[in-house]
């Protein structure tokens, strides 16, 4: 028993490592416009079919999709972001319903192209198991979470230390402050964007390697980067990795524990819980209400 | 009528409120007054229900309503207004008496509604869109007016009078007087201008800090050292 | 005044009448008419919460999902007539969003995720469940829907999906019209003017929740018993939110008619136009066509093409009809 636990907690962890990646682009955005951009997922999905399309099509390894991944994922973050700072009123509803229209777009779109089957990758070694002791992994898993890890501390580091990182920190702290600092909001909303979109790339192509992509996948990733989102709090990166970790571990438990068609629903009952559990909600001023 | 008893609220580490003991009775003006900072707004929020308090009580004829939520304290009898303006947006402004009237009060009261448009100078105004066709002291007034509609019998104003020049603001006066000798309710005024408090007010109490340093007749406690203190530092007089 | 007040309704009987009278025989365009009478139900339910509840929610297919399965259960193993069944979806549905009500307090993404989740919940609790719902096999065999006396069966669901719409848009245009509506409208800017005045702001965005829901599961109830059938992606799919969606902004989701008109548009757009030129992604042209709304005008395009007959009049008043 301790050992399918032990097992279910390493894959938690690096299922969580993955998810955080997911999960970063999505914050990231909502951080510094405040809008949740809910074809996140999709773009994710985009990478992971852009992958799946250099394997087939090309003979490429997926690893080296990345290439062709960055540019489709960063372009399209690119004409979100666009399209989105044309909103003029009511900004936190329509860009809600305009990344959902967003996000219908782009689904279908995969559907249209590349069918409903599910796809994953060839690539054996990629699919070899990775054995510490009595714990086991995928290559693919394994990979994943190292490269989640690189990019988490490269961002955490960029964030901290570089202009732009802190421009992207000041506009998300008070853009009307930043602006009057001589920081162009709107460039840096744009980077952000990208940068989500950069990420997103890496997070599919990961997602690719070691899982199983199908269309409808994309609003189950929005849902899940949406989580762990909220649990993490605003502007902290170390919380997304933790909060996708927990995610992770949760849901390798229920799993193991109770059954695998209830592992969509981890996610969800845990949000539910965190939410109610902070009835402030985790952003709003805390204002304790009479 | 109202009692606060030891009131303490704060916000994160800071106490903004600081064992305020303070009664109102019936019928009664009282001024508020004290330095920017000194939690008198924070003081209105705890007694309307905006902000819960951390510590002390809050009677309205003696029943504690600490606990209880701010639409309820309103029903139950307590009126404020804000010091920036909220009107209700999308509704006119007699609509804005309509909702205040209907769910403060409990019931419509059509002779009284008018009579309050009349008296705070909105009758000509009624239909006019309350949220972007008023301006600035119709707005005030309006503030006043919807705090009005709710039939409360404290009525909280926090800085009505800012913002208006002289003869606007001798008008306002005018008017408070005048609605409080019409519906006899007792008003707790947050004000800088000192002259305004020495006319309206029988009574005031200072705020300084989060503490209550001073109550009693306006002429003895502008004269209070510790009063004159907090507003101009040490030595001079308080003017007005 | 009177007559202007009932002016829509006389408008809508008539064309439902007109159109029955034309079309009563042929069941492809009952079909059609049906299925955008379904979307337009739920696209109220959705303008309503959004309107005078202030909240944008992206998993109404939760409520049409319930609605739909309590409605069938209580026929089919409770023998319960299929009105009253319709009934009981409603309520079903109102029960389930209880449990959503702490949703309330939460700005806007976070609900709209919330109700998202629910969404998701409930369409796997109906898959998993299978010793109440029969899971991903599904329920069949469901009792159909009363037929009216001297109209063929598909004629008179239609006729009772236009009541159903009608019933709902009057509730609507009730509820907006009271007290209550105006409080609800002032507090989208400021809730807390409204608390100060002693509006039970919580309470009234809970009633309305409530009623959205109630409406929503009637719907499901309602296409249950039309289809006959029942399984858990269909209960909850996710053309329960996109359609109703894409139809209430396309309508002007803050008009009454807004989002049954629109739902008629779209929906008959995507049965006739866009399932042909792309069978397998019709949904993305319904995607395509809400962000070119969002970008353009989102208070709908319907408002639009007011706007501008009303500059093209000469001398055109101010004041222009269809706005509830």
């Amino acid at each position: 028993m301790t050992e399918l636990l032990l097992q279910a907690l390493y894959s938690g962890l690096l299922q969580g490592g993955a998810y955080a990646l997911i999960a970063l682009g999505l914050a990231l955005v909502f951080g510094t416009m405040k809008i949740i951009n809910l074809a996140h997922g999709e773009l994710v999905l985009m990478a992971a079919y852009v992958a799946y399309a250099a394997e087939s099509a090309l003979g490429w390894h997926p690893l080296a999709a990345i290439v062709l991944a960055l540019p489709a994922t960063g372009l399209t973050a690119a004409g979100m972001h666009w399209t989105v700072s044309r909103i003029r009123a009511d900004r936190e509803i329509n860009s809600l319903l305009l990344t959902f229209g967003f996000a219908v777009v782009l689904t279908n779109g995969f559907l249209m192209l590349w069918s409903a089957d599910v796809h994953s990758t060839s690539s054996a070694w990629l699919q070899d198991a990775l054995v510490l002791g009595p714990l086991y992994s995928m290559h693919s898993e394994a990979l994943s979470f190292a490269i989640s890890l690189a990019l988490l501390a490269g961002l955490w580091w960029w964030l901290a230390r570089s202009w732009h990182g802190r421009a992207l920190r000041a506009v998300a702290a008070n853009r009307d402050c930043a602006m009057l600092m001589g920081i162009a909001p709107g460039r840096t909303e744009l980077l952000s964007f990208v940068l989500a979109g950069a990420l997103a790339a890496f997070a599919g192509v990961a997602l690719y390697c070691h899982g199983v992509i199908q269309p409808a996948l994309g609003g189950a990733l929005t849902v899940k980067a949406f989580i762990i989102t909220v649990l993490a709090g605003l502007g902290s990166i170390p919380g997304v990795l933790a909060a996708a970790i927990l995610l992770g571990i949760c849901e390798a438990l229920t799993v193991t524990l109770a059954s695998s068609a209830l592992q969509e629903l981890t996610g969800m009952v845990l949000f539910l819980v965190v939410l109610f559990v902070l009835p402030n909600g985790l952003f709003g001023t805390a204002r304790r209400r009479g | 009528m109202l009692d606060l008893d030891r009131l303490r609220v704060c916000f994160g580490g800071l106490a903004a409120l600081e064992g305020v003991t303070l009664s109102v009775h019936e019928g009664e003006i009282l001024g508020l007054i004290g330095p920017n900072g000194a939690g008198k707004t924070t003081l209105f929020n705890a007694i309307s229900g905006l902000v819960r308090a951390d510590d002390g009580k809050v009677r309205l004829h003696g029943k504690d309503i600490t606990r209880m939520p701010m639409h309820q304290r309103a029903r139950s009898g307590i009126g404020r207004t804000f010091q920036a303006p909220q009107p209700l947006h999308g509704l006119s402004v007699r609509e804005n008496l309509v909702v205040a009237q209907r769910f403060g009060a409990g019931e419509l009261d059509g002779a009284r509604l008018e009579a309050i448009l009349r008296m705070t100078g909105l009758a000509a105004r009624a239909e006019a869109d309350a949220a972007s066709g008023l301006a600035l002291a119709e707005l005030k007034a309006l503030e006043v007016a919807k705090a009005l509609a709710t039939n409360p019998r404290l009525l909280l104003l926090d800085e009505v009078l800012a913002g208006l020049e002289t003869a606007g603001r001798q008008r306002f006066i005018t008017m408070l007087q005048g609605l409080h000798r019409q519906f006899g309710v007792a008003i707790i005024i947050i004000e800088h201008d000192i002259a305004a408090i020495r006319t309206l007010c029988p009574r005031i109490a200072v705020l300084d800090s989060g503490r209550l340093i001073a109550q009693g007749p306006p002429d003895l406690v502008l004269r209070e050292p510790a009063v004159i203190a907090c507003y101009t530092g040490t030595g001079g007089a308080i003017h007005g | 005044m009177a007559l202007r007040n009932h002016s829509g309704v006389i408008a809508s009987l008539a064309a439902l009448a007109a159109l029955l009278l034309a079309w009563g025989g042929n069941p492809y365009i009952m079909s059609i008419t049906i299925a955008a009478l379904m979307t337009g139900g739920v696209a109220l339910a959705w303008a309503l919460l959004g309107n005078l509840g202030g909240m944008v929610s992206f998993g109404h297919a939760a409520f049409v999902g319930a609605g739909a399965y309590v409605s069938a259960l209580c026929t089919l193993r409770l023998g319960v007539p299929v009105p009253v069944g319709i009934v009981l979806g409603a309520l079903g549905a109102a029960l389930s969003a209880i449990v959503m009500l702490p949703a309330l307090r939460l700005r806007g993404p976070y609900f709209a995720l919330a109700i998202l989740a629910y969404a998701h919940i409930f369409r796997i609790a109906a898959t998993e469940w299978t010793s109440v719902t029969r899971g991903a096999a599904g329920l069949s065999a469901i009792p159909a829907l009363p037929v009216l006396p001297g109209l063929d069966a598909k004629a008179s669901a239609c006729l009772l999906a236009g009541l159903l719409v009608l019933g709902f848009a009057l509730a609507y245009r009730a509820i907006r019209a009271s007290h209550a509506g105006l409080a609800l409208r002032a507090m989208h800017d400021s809730e807390d003017a409204t608390r100060v005045l002693g509006v039970n702001s919580t309470l009234l965005k809970g009633l309305m929740l409530l009623v959205s829901s109630a409406m929503a599961g009637a719907i499901g109830a309602f296409n249950a018993h039309y289809i006959g059938f029942l399984e858990p992606d269909y209960a909850f799919g996710a053309m329960w939110v996109t359609l109703p969606i894409v139809a209430a902004i396309f309508g002007g989701y803050r008009t009454l008619a807004g989002p049954v008109i629109g739902a008629l548009v779209v929906s008959l757009a995507d049965q006739l136009l866009f399932k042909e030129w792309l069978p397998i992604g019709h949904q993305f042209l319904l995607g395509v066509l809400l962000v070119a709304m969002i970008l353009a005008h989102p208070s709908g395009l319907l408002p639009l093409a007011g706007n501008v007959l009303r500059r093209l009049r000469p001398g055109g008043n101010g004041k222009g009809g269809g706005h509830a």
